[in-house]
């Protein structure tokens, strides 16, 4: 049985090898299944739409555009499989992922195969200081994002400040960054520091703790599931502190399952939404993935691996190429304020998004988010 | 009868032997995944097929050896396979630690204390324990394995020492098998009481499968760290341990050929099935039950022992 | 005037922070046991189904999830936006519970009958598998982003008394819960279908002997359990308002533990168990450490099953002999 199976795949691939030559191809690693479904299977809708509209309008340099997608399941040996299984597909380049652990043990394949790979979502700042050639990311990292938590956290005049996190690798990051940038500051205090379980759903254990610490401020930085709770049950416990958030609880869903009246004072740190941007491609690319799926998209990410899209099929246009050392050197020394969804990209030499991306934003009484100054 | 078998065993270990000179790094590297779960598997199947304990928290003895191995190569730069027995004897030590106190608890009550275990050494890795862990991010940078200087890097390379460690690995078990303490386990699992009865210290007999099936699982989680040179808690969870024992109880517990047979089926079919992307873990829980009513004894189930008996004109009594 | 301005205005600091503690007690006491009146529901269909078939039913966290997710199927659809609350409430129950209760028949049907005969560690596999199957088609058919319930069906009142601050809507969920599980250990106890599914858990043979038709008894487990976890998602959705296609797992966890805690197979036990393991685990995490609280909570068990091993109230299993 194994011998006709081995038979069998080896004609397969030599077929497959023979057909190929003829679409640009662009991989998609995300998770389509595991514990982050929800952020894979939209990070390829993002794609699907992209590619719809890139292909309806001639493709790039004459060439259709073919999405690969492969599921990397949120773990870290599927997603090297599915790194295997895309350097064999003949792939220019692959979006993703989403975790950094993940992504991390995928980085040496594409690396060793010369596949540009563009991180929506994986924002560990390990990642970027390997000395990767061909690693990119749309997403800026940790550091970054605390120093803006931290500025916003100062301004609001906090004395006493709470911060929780739920022990993922992007939250304990975010969280650990804030923490040691405000230790340089002298006049905020961190009473409360420590962890939830995420994918919970009561949390009033937590925040009765974190009340008997009387923090005037909550700055959380996990995911916007969680905050939505937290938000909830911290209003019926009639604590009225006010939270912050990092831009993972940036989502539409957030005030739904908070409730309009919890959420409402409720801040957080984000790149700026693709209704704060003033640009038309951003304004048209949300009306066309609401025109398709029904609703606008939810997380800020997948919106990353639509610019990572973008951004590496503009490349492509102006080298006239698919070879990624020509690809790389463009995006280091070329590509300067690409008008991207989610604001202006350039890379810098470690391969990170530069730029001022986050900002911050607060719920009104409406449940609308609007942007601080 | 037994020349058939051997030419079987000596073909197909051909076949695999020759087989990353005609695929892609993806299947070679799906092999050697095939190759790491067939070695976690069987030191399972010492553990649940042979001495028939219920343990479905083998992934925090997974666990204990890849990180043992990462930890240590990254802190003191031992070269990773010179450690391959320092991760067996921690892993070892930890089941023994960790088993001593429960194991003469009842078989479903073992089985809840294994998840308990699984999910205790989990919680403590994501928590940085000792802050040694890495917490969620993990341990990076670990080296790649080199045999008397020859860097093991690209999948073809692991291929081989892999399947080599896992063709120790069916040799040494096979033979544990037909020793003294294999025909403990298995009257041990055949009837506990009886065997009580016939002076076999159960108790003893438990704690050294498990001793034994940790050590080699701890082994089997060095040549991992090694192979993705970073390891996170996100590797080693209760799913984790739910797909050892399903590749165990599928393949047939207690049957050496049955267990490789089921970590091909098992690993392979949802790369075989990635085009159908979400529903792919849809398609493997139905296979699941599926081939559990259809073929419940598992696929290559083990045979009853045969013992020749001197004297005998017909070669043979099955105990 | 409220407790804690009395006290505030009382000389002695020493008396007010012991009183601010003891009220963080309670409070944290409180907390635990609204979600541990959750975890009750959920381990009776664990318990039921391992006192009689002696199985772990793995699946049984996929019907409690299920449970959720149907109720906001039926909640939102055109059946229920002209109802009241408490009309609309108690109909939703009935409905979810029936529904689930066929859900659980059916899972018996096609996972577990089959194997019946077999060993037990088949039954474990096809258990797995299904839990796997189910999970996955909650997330095939309703996604995978988190659901939310809408959210003006329960009242949005508090109580607050002697530091005490419970919203009226938790106090509600513990006492649904607590009601449910009353009327299930008066079936258990006073019925006869309920006499029999505890003789042909403490002894399947004996039971058949006595006349009791068994597969008809397995049948009402299979149905009874899952309703109660159907039941206990109902309200999860109802009360916290947000629904993910991976919430089983670690309620399933949990409340399996509750139910070994307070004796396999023994139904007043799970309750017990259930309630007592949410308490545990609140103080656990506010008094021990929040980011180990789950390990704890393991711990807890394996202590007690070290130390006693078949539970807080005795198990009542099925004796394979």
């Amino acid at each position: 049985m194994k011998k006709s199976v081995f038979l069998l795949l080896s004609i397969c691939f030599a077929a497959s090898a023979v057909l190929a030559a003829g679409p640009v191809k662009i991989g998609l690693m995300g998770p389509i299944t595991g514990s982050w479904a929800s952020e894979g299977q939209e990070m390829k809708q993002v794609l699907d739409v992209l590619v719809e509209e890139l292909n309806a309008g001639g493709g790039v340099n004459g060439l259709k555009v073919q999405v690969m997608t492969e599921d990397d399941g949120g773990d870290p040996r599927t997603a090297a499989l599915a790194a295997q299984r895309l350097a064999t597909m003949d792939v220019t380049a692959v979006i993703g992922t989403y975790g950094s652990a993940i992504t991390e043990a995928t980085q040496n394949i594409y690396n060793e195969t010369k596949i540009i790979q563009i991180v929506n979502g994986s924002t560990a700042i390990r990642l970027t200081e390997k000395g990767l050639k061909y690693f990119f990311r749309t997403c800026p990292r940790d550091d970054e994002q605390a120093k803006v938590a931290a500025g916003a956290i100062g301004k609001l005049g906090v004395k006493k400040l709470a911060i929780l996190h739920d022990n993922s690798t992007y939250a304990k990051g975010l969280a650990d960054e804030t923490r040691g940038v405000l230790a340089n500051e002298k006049g905020v205090e961190i009473v409360f520091f420590d962890s939830l379980t995420p994918k919970e759903q009561d949390y009033t254990t937590i925040l009765t703790k974190m009340k008997a610490a009387n923090p005037d401020f909550v700055f959380f930085t996990g995911y916007y599931g969680e905050a939505g709770l937290l938000l909830k049950q911290k209003r019926e416990m009639g604590w009225d502190v006010s939270f912050m958030g990092g831009d993972a609880t940036n989502n539409p869903d957030l005030v739904k399952a908070a409730g309009t009246d919890a959420a409402t004072g409720f801040y957080f740190t984000s790149a700026p939404l693709p209704k704060d941007l003033p640009s038309k491609e951003a304004v048209e690319f949300v009306a066309s993935f609401a025109k398709k799926y029904g609703n606008p998209p939810g997380s800020i990410y997948s919106v990353l691996a639509g610019d990572g899209f973008r951004v590496l099929t503009y490349a492509i246009a102006q080298t006239k190429t698919t070879d990624p050392d020509k690809l790389a050197s463009y995006l280091y020394t070329e590509l300067k304020d690409f008008p991207a969804l989610s604001g202006k990209i350039s890379f810098n030499e470690k391969g990170d998004r530069i730029g001022e991306v986050y900002k911050v934003y607060k719920i009104n009484s409406e449940g609308e988010f609007i942007l601080q100054p | 009868m037994k020349n058939r078998k051997l030419v079987v065993i000596a073909g197909s270990a051909a076949v695999l032997a020759a087989a990353p000179l005609f695929l892609d790094a993806y299947w070679t590297d799906v092999l050697n995944n095939i190759g790491i779960y067939a070695v976690l598997a069987l030191s399972l199947n010492l553990i649940v097929g042979h001495a028939g304990l219920f343990n479905l928290g083998h992934a925090a003895f997974y666990a204990v050896g890849a990180y043992t191995a990462a930890i240590l190569n990254t802190t003191y730069h031992i070269p990773v396979l010179a450690l391959l027995p320092v991760c067996g004897f921690t892993s070892g030590l930890f089941a023994l630690l960790a088993a001593r106190p429960i194991i003469h608890l009842r078989g479903d009550y073992l089985c809840i204390v294994t998840i308990g275990i699984g999910e205790i050494v989990r919680i403590a890795l994501i928590n940085n324990i000792f802050g040694i862990t890495g917490g969620d991010n993990g341990i990076f940078g670990i080296s790649r394995p080199s045999v008397f200087g020859y860097v093991i890097r690209s999948p073809q390379q692991f291929f081989y020492l892999i399947w080599i460690f896992a063709g120790i690995t069916v040799i040494l078990f096979h033979l544990l098998e037909y020793s003294r303490v294999g025909r403990a386990l298995n009257y041990l699992r055949e009837d506990e009481v009886a065997a009580e009865g016939s002076g076999i210290d159960t108790a003893h007999y438990k704690l050294v499968a498990l001793v034994l099936g940790a050590a080699w699982a701890g082994m089997a989680g060095n040549i991992y760290a090694a192979k993705m040179s970073i390891i996170s808690p996100g590797s080693f969870s209760f799913w984790e341990s739910v797909l050892m024992f399903a590749i165990v109880i599928l393949g047939g517990a207690g049957s050496i050929p049955g267990v490789l047979l089921g970590a091909f089926l098992i690993i392979g079919m949802p790369e075989v099935f990635r085009q159908f992307a979400s529903a792919r873990m849809l398609i493997f829980g139905a296979a699941m039950v599926a081939m559990m009513i259809f073929r419940t004894q598992g696929l290559l189930p083990a045979r009853p022992r045969k013992y020749r008996l001197a004297g005998l004109p017909s070669g043979g009594v099955e105990t | 005037m409220h407790a804690r301005e009395l006290v505030s205005a009382a000389p002695g600091a020493n008396a007010f922070v012991r009183i601010k503690d003891m009220e963080l007690f309670a409070q944290q006491f409180t907390n635990g046991l609204a979600v541990g009146g959750v975890y009750a529901l959920i381990a009776l269909g664990y318990t039921m189904v391992y006192g009689v078939l002696k199985l772990i039913n793995f699946a049984h966290s996929d019907l409690f999830t299920l449970g959720a997710y149907l109720g906001l199927t039926l909640i939102t659809s055109w059946l229920f936006s002209g109802l009241g609350p408490l009309w609309g409430t108690a109909l939703l129950a009935l409905m979810v519970m029936g529904m689930i209760a066929l859900m659980g028949a059916l899972l018996d049907r096609v996972a577990y009958r089959p194997l019946r005969e077999s060993p037990r560690l088949s039954a474990v596999v096809s258990a797995l598998g299904a839990s796997i199957f189910l999970q996955n088609a909650i997330m095939l058919i309703y996604g995978a982003r988190n659901q939310v319930y809408p959210q003006n069906i329960l009242p949005r009142m508090a109580l607050s008394a002697f530091g005490f601050h419970i919203p009226l809507s938790r106090l509600l969920v513990l006492c649904a819960s607590l009601a449910m599980m009353g009327a299930l250990y008066f079936f258990i106890q006073k019925t006869r279908i309920g006499t029999a599914i505890r003789a042909a858990a403490i002894d399947q043979g004996a039971a058949r002997l006595m006349g009791i038709d068994v597969n008809r008894v397995i049948l009402m487990v299979f149905m009874i359990g899952p309703a109660m976890g159907g039941a206990a998602g109902l309200l999860v959705g109802l009360y916290y308002g947000q629904i993910n296609f991976t919430m089983g797992w670690a309620y399933g966890s949990k409340a399996f533990t509750a139910a070994i805690l307070g004796g396999i197979g023994n139904i007043p036990g799970a309750m017990v168990g259930g309630l007592l393991l949410g308490i545990i685990e609140s103080l656990a995490a506010a008094y021990v450490s929040l980011a180990y609280k789950d390990a704890i909570a393991f711990l807890v068990l394996i202590l007690i099953l070290v130390l006693r091993p078949t539970g807080l109230l005795g198990e009542r299993v099925a004796e394979k002999v």
